[in-house]
């Protein structure tokens, strides 16, 4: 601590009771306290700091505005948080080259809003952004409802600037498509604050659709909402977004944001189709068409840019409405090829009934990346938690066995990283330990997350031996 | 090479592994060959082994309604996109040697084609790998979804590998419905600025197209092939568009014939001279083409205008053409893009080094490949980093 103020100087290093509290938490369930907390304003700080701590052998946790949903800005083997909250300007639009140049700490819809004027957006949209920066979304690769037919972060990032544990700093790819040699862009990217702190990036930005079209299909039961989702895709039709709320959801939506949802549908779909003007309408009216041969019970069509924004603003407001519902709420990211809706989907209320508890269902029915929100009250007792993890790693199990993904947008971080060996066998996690002694040799950058670690995941050391 | 050896082709995985262990083992070199059609790539020694991929070939399993595709390396992409095209969908890449191109070898090579910004490049629809290392493991990456962050993207780390770290031998890849329709146009115009200007502004359009690409090979002319793909009413708007921008400008339209395919073969006629490939800012694509015209040995110029991906034949007097390939690639990198001599004549081998930088992030690279092959047995002389 003294040797960070005598490095970097007292107004960039938090030591105090107090000020260490407030970094003890991010979006998820868990927290740890930091022992301190460093705000570089320069990748020179940064590398100064990474040396020291190298030199000292203390954990770095990178931070950005700590919405994740994995823990992975908790600094669970203590050390020192790196909050980018100073490095946060946009350093170049450079409107030609469809590109712009950012510090980490930059807000996500600060950046689309910078871009608007030049016709632009930058794509990734997670519900939290605006809140989130896109240092988090590089480390977190993260998704949002229109990553359906333009990609997540990674689909977006040409070049990286990263400092190393050792303090070196690298520079990688840049405006360009792509570099020469291994994409290692690509490889960064998602790595969740284990391979380097991002001390500047530069993103693709793309110029935004001439026209859209929301439209809002409810649904007797969330069968019907899923099926209908597959025929849309089977009907050649792929959406810019296709969102899926169940009835618990919607309720705890329509009592915080009013979005007009039908408070009586089983299931409710938001669909939203972009691009040139000709052809929306065809793409609106064979989606309106699938929808009610699916017996949707109501189709609304967003006609004004002010009735789109009410029914987005539903689903972004979503998991923020829980709180109507629930004091606590855990959410799940388990990913499933789209086609197992229904049947996963019926198996994650039975994972919440057999441990008593609620589960409300907000998420990207497009991807297959299912947001069970399972609902607890912690004043309760800890078995609440409890049950409710627990929940969650029967969903998760049955995402893998249904060939999906333990996660497909939150990151695995402290919360998931002893459900690693669920989905990967040894030999995949040894070739991603290949990757992070490559650039963390030393083993600093945020320790405890993504690979399971003997001591917190002895529980489940099963799973890795039964596969 | 006329030096290798031995010709391994083993029949899956498994047998992927063990020729690859016993080759660290013994200190053996390997060259890892799908059909062959990149092996003008690199500066690459004889090897002791060479691997075909011939024999892990097939669709493991496609699933219309997911949108997903899982394929062995060895697959032809011809017959990928005829088991695709058999369900309505297929595998929105147009690489290089179409014909013969293996799967396997499309993403170690990160071989894309002229489609890239429109449906993304290899990097950007793989979301699953399963690959033969060096030690002989076989590790999986990615999976089968179409959205997936657990662990890191070791599948990114695969695209444009060159082998270097391993022999992929499984792909899943996101899919897509077969446009309703498709049409194009060929256009001549005079001037470079009003090609590039056309094709930008055609790239920017409201109406995204599915391919925009300036040629300028012999005589005084440029020529731009556009191709829109969608539905039949956002082809046409598509096409109304592109026709407009190049009739201001002065320029002949006439419709498309197999002209992106010719351009699309740049790399498999450039056999003599040099063929430079670089990446660039899109912005940067118009001065650096007007700088390869003007030089002494420039015989052709392919430009994508949608991705910045340039390649540059260069022919005549060997040391002009090494002077030439040189000065473009610093022409590349003073407009912060990157490239490398693609492909050379025989005689050039020697002389004029693929990549005469190394790229930025050389030294973490190096790392990443004494990690994955600590005995430097994959794919000797191959990249600029392995």
């Amino acid at each position: 601590m003294r040797g960070l103020v005598a490095l970097l100087g007292p107004a960039k290093v938090l030591g105090t009771r107090d000020d260490l509290l407030l970094y003890e938490y991010d979006g998820a369930v868990d927290t740890a306290t930091p022992d301190a907390v460093v705000l570089p304003e320069s990748t020179e700080d940064v590398a100064t700091l990474a040396r020291f701590c190298h030199e000292h052998a203390v954990p770095i946790v990178p931070r950005g505005a700590g919405t994740g949903l994995s823990g992975g800005a908790i600094p669970v083997e203590g050390g020192v948080v790196v909050s980018f909250a100073r490095m946060a300007r946009i350093l170049e639009i450079d409107v030609p080259n469809l590109r712009a140049v950012v510090q980490p700490g930059v807000i996500n819809l600060h950046l689309s809003n910078a871009v608007a004027p030049h016709g632009l957006y930058f794509v990734p949209d997670p519900s939290s952004q605006k809140a989130c920066t896109l240092g988090g979304n590089v480390a977190e690769n993260s998704g949002g409802p229109h990553t359906l037919a333009y990609g997540v972060t990674t689909n977006h990032v040409t070049g990286l600037e990263i400092v190393l544990s050792d303090g070196t700093a690298v520079r990688l790819g840049g405006k360009a498509i792509e570099d020469e040699g291994y994409d290692l862009v690509g490889t960064f990217v998602g790595s969740e604050g284990t391979l380097g702190l991002v001390t500047e990036m530069t993103v693709k930005l793309t110029p935004l659709p001439e026209d859209k079209r929301t439209l809002m299909a409810a649904f007797a039961t969330m069968d019907e909402a899923s099926e209908t989702v597959s025929a849309i895709i089977a009907a050649g039709i792929v959406p810019s977004a296709i969102e899926m709320m169940d009835q618990l959801a919607t309720e705890a939506v329509e009592a915080a944001v009013h979005a007009g949802y039908p408070l009586d549908a089983g299931g409710i779909l938001l669909l939203e189709v972009d691009g040139p003007r000709d052809g929306l309408d065809d793409a609106r009216a064979k989606i309106e068409t699938i929808c009610r041969e699916h017996a949707a019970t109501e189709v609304r069509v967003a006609s004004t840019a002010l009735e789109r924004e009410r029914l987005w603003a539903g689903r972004k407001g979503a998991f923020a409405a829980m709180g109507r519902l629930s004091p606590d709420y855990y959410v799940q990211d388990g990913v499933i090829p789209r086609t197992r809706l229904p049947d996963i989907l019926r198996l994650v209320k039975d994972a919440g009934a057999r441990h008593r508890l609620r589960v409300a269902n907000v998420f990207h029915a497009g991807d297959g990346n299912l947001h069970p929100l399972i609902l607890f009250d912690s004043r309760l007792g800890p078995d609440e938690l409890e049950r409710a993890k627990a929940a969650g790693l029967e969903i998760l199990t049955a995402c893998v066995e249904a060939g999906g993904s333990i996660t497909g947008e939150h990151g695995v971080g402290m919360e998931k990283n002893c459900y690693m060996p669920l989905q990967f066998r040894s030999a995949d996690l040894a070739a991603m330990t290949r990757v992070k002694d490559a650039f963390d040799p030393a083993g600093l950058m945020n320790p405890g997350k993504i690979f399971p670690t003997p001591s917190r995941c002895r529980e489940f050391a099963f799973a890795a031996t039964a596969r | 090479m006329s030096a290798t050896l031995a010709r391994a082709v083993p029949a899956n995985a498994a047998e992927c592994g063990e020729i690859l262990a016993d080759a660290t083992r013994n200190h053996r070199t390997v060259r890892v060959c799908g059909s062959g059609t990149k092996s003008y790539v690199g500066d690459i020694e004889p090897a002791d082994v060479e691997l075909g991929t011939s024999a892990i070939a097939g669709v493991i399993d496609h699933v219309p309604a997911d949108l997903t595709v899982t394929v062995r390396a060895g697959t032809r992409i011809t017959h990928l996109a005829a088991a695709l095209a058999r369900a309505g969908q297929f595998l929105p890449l147009d690489p290089p040697h179409p014909d013969d191109a293996t799967i396997g070898g499309v993403i170690a090579a990160n071989s894309n084609g002229f489609w890239r910004t429109r449906y993304g490049g290899v990097r950007d629809l793989l979301i699953g790998t399963e690959t033969a290392l060096a030690d002989g493991t076989v590790a999986r990456a990615g999976g089968r979804v179409v959205k997936n962050v657990a662990g890191y993207d070791l599948d990114k780390l695969l695209v444009g590998s060159f082998g270097t770290l391993g022999v992929i031998v499984e792909a899943t890849f996101k899919v897509l419905p077969l446009p309703a329709a498709s049409e194009g146009i060929f256009a001549e115009l005079a001037r470079s600025p009003d090609v590039f200007a056309a094709a930008h502004a055609i790239v920017r359009g409201a109406s995204p197209v599915a391919a925009c690409v300036v040629e300028r090979g012999e005589g005084d002319t440029w020529r731009l092939a556009v191709e829109a793909r969608g539905t039949a009413s956002a082809v046409r708007r598509a096409i109304q568009d592109a026709r407009r921008e190049i009739t201001v400008r002065h320029g002949r339209a006439a419709e498309l014939g197999d002209d992106l395919g010719r351009l699309r073969e740049l790399p498999a006629r450039a056999t003599d001279g040099a063929l430079v490939r670089v990446a660039l800012p899109v912005a940067a694509t118009a001065p650096f083409a007007d700088t390869a015209a003007g030089l002494e040995t420039f015989a052709a110029l392919v430009a994508d205008a949608a991705s910045g991906v340039t390649r540059v034949h260069l022919a005549g007097d060997d040391d002009a053409v090494i002077q030439d390939a040189e000065a473009l690639l610093l022409a590349a990198r003073v407009v912060s893009g990157a490239g490398r001599v693609e492909r050379r004549g025989e005689r050039l081998r020697t002389r004029l080094p693929a990549w005469p930088q190394r790229p930025s992030g050389d030294a973490l690279m190096r790392r990443v490949k004494d990690m994955f092959d600590p005995a430097h047995v994959l794919e000797p002389g191959r990249s600029a980093f392995a």
